[in-house]
C-alpha cells in the first residue's frame, strides 16, 4: 500500500503546470461534443443522407463564411448590428438601472411600478414589435427600442434585488456615521449591490444580442440577421448556417468578455460571500 | 484627559408593540457611568441588553426616560459615540484602511489628519501592515480589531461593544479581551460592554451590571475592585464570577420564543422626497 502514494507523488507535476493541464483538459472536454457533431454532419453530407441543398457540408459553410469575410460583407453587416446592440444596450441598461435602483430603494416606488413593470416584461420582445413598428417605423429606432426593452427588464430586476439584499447592518453603519441619502447610495448601496448589478448587465447583453437577431429577421435590410433572411430567401443554406456560426461566436465573445471584466473589477467578491 | 464621557440613564423604559399590545423589553433602567469607567452588562439572551445598547448608540429613539451623555440628551447616532457589533459589519469591497476611513466621512478633520489618525488607530489594534487587506483575507479576530479601530477613530466620548467577541473561538476571544483591556487603558475612554460571558464581564469591567429578562431590568450591580491590567487566573475574579453565576443558577424557563423584536426599518428611516 505504501508504495502507491510514493509512485503517485513521483509523477506529480509542478502545481502551475498541473493547473494549466486541468484547465486544458476541461477545455478539451467542452470541445468534444461540437467536434463529434461536426464529424457527424460531415458524414451525413458525404453520404448524401440529406440532400446538400438542405444540409450543405461543413466545408461549404466554411467557404461561404470566408467569402463573406473577404468580400467585406461580414464586417459591414456585423458592424451595423453591433452598433445597434451598443445603442440599445446603453439606453436599456440606463433605463433599467434607474428604474431598478429607484424600486430597490423605495418600497413606495416599487408599489407603484413593479406590477406594471412585470406585466410589460412578461410580453416577450417579439410581441412588442408590431406595436413598435406602428409607433416608430422600421428604421434604426425600432431596433434600438426593441433591444433596449430586452435589456431593461433583467437589468432593473437584478438591480432591485441586489439592493433589497444589502444587509440591514450595512444601512445601520451608514446611519451611525451620519451618511446622507446620496452618500449611502454611493458608498454602501451601489457597491454592495454591484455583483447583482453586473449579473443583470450580463443577462441584459445576452438578451440584447438575441433581440437584435430577432428584430433583424423581422424587419431589416442590413445587419447580421438580415444576412440570414437573405440566405434563406435565396435558399443558400450555407449562408444561413455561416451567419448562425457568426451569431453564436459573437454572442459568446460578448458574454465572456463581460464576465472577464466583471471578475477583474469585482475581485473582493471572490470569497467575500 | 477623560473628564468627558459621563453617561447617565434615568428611568429608561422601552417596549415594542406585539400583536397590538406593548411588550416591555426594558423596565426602569437607571445607571450612572463615570468618565473612563468600564461597565460590563451581562445577562441571558432576551434580557434586553442589546436593545439597551441600540438606545445608547441612537439607532432607536422611541423610549421613555432619559439618556444623557455629559448632560446632553442622546438623540440619534452621533460621531461622539462609537460602537462595535458582534458581526463586524466591515464592508467587503473596502480595504482595512478604507473601512476605518468610512467612519471619518463626516469628520471635520483635514485629509492629512485623517490619514494620521487612521494609521494611529490601525496601529492601536496591532494591525499595521494589513492596511491594504480586504475583509475576506482577515480572520474573525482581525476583523473585530478593524471594527474596534473604526469604532474609535472618531475619538468618541464613549465606546459601546455589543457582544464583540461572541462569534470568536475561545482562544482568540481570550486574546482579544486582553487586547481590549490594553486599548481601553491606552485611550482612557468610557466603555460599555454587553456580553453573555460572565468571565469576560468580570475580567474587563470596573462594575458588572447583572440583568434579568422579561422584562429586562437591572438585578444588581457588582463592583470589581481590582486594578487593571488584570491577570486572568486571579482568584478574586473567580470568586466574583461564581457569585454572579449563582444569579443565573435557576434553570431557564422553558418557553416558546416570543415574537422577536421587530427589526428596524431600513430605508423608511430616511426621509425620501419621491
Amino acid at each position: 500500500m505504501t508504495s502507491i502514494p510514493r509512485s503517485v507523488s513521483a509523477l506529480r507535476l509542478p502545481p502551475v503546470l498541473a493547473g494549466y493541464l486541468t484547465a486544458l483538459s476541461r477545455g478539451l472536454l467542452a470541445l468534444l461534443l461540437p467536434l463529434g457533431l461536426l464529424l457527424l454532419w460531415q458524414l451525413i453530407a458525404e453520404q448524401q443522407w440529406i440532400s446538400p441543398q438542405l444540409l450543405p457540408p461543413p466545408t461549404q459553410v466554411l467557404d461561404s463564411l470566408l467569402e463573406l469575410y473577404s468580400s467585406g460583407e461580414l464586417a459591414s453587416n456585423l458592424g451595423i448590428s453591433l452598433a445597434r446592440v451598443l445603442w440599445g444596450f446603453a439606453a436599456g441598461s440606463a433605463a433599467g438601472l434607474l428604474l431598478g435602483v429607484a424600486m430597490g430603494l423605495s418600497p413606495r416606488v416599487e408599489a407603484y411600478l413593479l406590477p406594471t413593470f412585470k406585466a410589460i416584461s412578461l410580453v416577450p420582445v417579439i410581441g412588442w414589435v408590431p406595436l413598435f413598428i406602428l409607433f416608430v417605423g422600421i428604421e434604426e429606432s425600432l431596433k434600438v427600442l426593441v433591444i433596449a426593452k430586452a435589456v431593461m427588464v433583467p437589468v432593473a430586476i437584478n438591480a432591485m434585488k441586489g439592493i433589497r439584499n444589502v444587509p440591514v447592518g450595512f444601512f445601520e453603519v451608514a446611519r451611525l456615521y451620519r451618511f446622507s441619502l446620496w452618500r449611502t447610495v454611493r458608498k454602501v448601496v451601489l457597491p454592495a449591490a454591484l455583483p447583482s448589478l453586473a449579473n443583470g448587465l450580463r443577462l441584459g447583453l445576452s438578451n440584447a444580442w438575441m433581440a437584435l437577431v430577432a428584430v433583424e429577421l423581422l424587419a431589416s435590410s442590413e445587419g447580421i440577421g438580415y444576412l440570414m433572411v437573405y440566405g434563406r430567401q435565396l435558399f443558400q443554406l450555407d449562408l444561413v448556417m455561416a451567419t448562425m456560426v457568426v451569431i453564436g461566436v459573437v454572442g459568446l465573445v460578448l458574454d465572456q468578455g463581460l464576465q472577464l471584466l466583471e471578475r477583474h473589477l469585482l475581485t473582493w467578491r471572490n470569497s467575500a460571500y | 484627559m477623560s473628564a468627558i464621557g459621563t453617561l447617565s440613564l434615568k428611568h429608561l423604559n422601552k417596549s415594542y408593540p406585539v400583536k397590538g399590545q406593548p411588550l416591555s423589553v426594558l423596565e426602569d433602567i437607571s445607571l450612572d457611568i463615570q468618565p473612563g469607567e468600564f461597565i460590563s452588562i451581562v445577562g441571558s439572551s432576551g434580557c434586553g441588553k442589546s436593545t439597551l445598547l441600540r438606545l445608547l448608540i441612537g439607532l432607536e429613539d422611541q423610549f421613555d426616560g432619559e439618556i444623557l451623555l455629559d448632560g446632553q440628551p442622546v438623540k440619534g447616532p452621533s460621531l461622539e459615540r462609537g460602537i462595535v457589533f458582534q458581526d463586524h459589519r466591515l464592508f467587503p469591497w473596502l480595504t482595512v484602511e478604507q473601512n476605518v476611513a468610512l467612519a471619518l466621512e463626516n469628520s471635520p478633520l483635514s485629509e492629512a489628519d485623517k490619514r494620521d489618525t487612521i494609521a494611529q488607530h490601525i496601529e492601536l489594534v496591532s494591525l499595521t501592515g494589513f492596511e491594504k487587506a480586504y475583509p475576506h483575507q482577515l480572520s474573525g479576530g482581525m476583523s473585530q480589531r478593524v471594527a474596534i479601530a473604526r469604532g474609535l477613530v472618531n475619538r468618541p466620548r464613549i465606546l459601546l461593544l455589543d457582544e464583540p467577541f461572541g462569534a470568536l473561538d475561545a482562544l482568540t476571544r481570550a486574546h482579544l479581551q486582553v487586547e481590549l483591556q490594553r486599548i481601553w487603558q491606552a485611550e482612557g475612554i468610557t466603555t460599555v460592554l454587553v456580553t453573555h460571558d460572565v468571565d469576560e464581564a468580570v475580567f474587563l469591567g470596573d462594575r458588572v451590571v447583572v440583568m434579568q429578562p422579561r422584562p429586562g431590568r437591572i438585578k444588581r450591580i457588582v463592583p470589581v475592585p481590582l486594578p487593571h491590567p488584570r491577570v486572568r487566573g486571579d482568584v478574586r475574579l473567580a470568586a466574583l464570577r461564581d457569585d454572579i453565576l449563582a444569579d443565573f443558577s435557576d434553570a431557564p424557563r422553558e418557553t416558546l420564543i416570543e415574537q422577536p423584536a421587530p427589526l428596524p426599518q431600513r430605508f423608511e428611516d430616511f426621509v425620501l422626497a419621491w
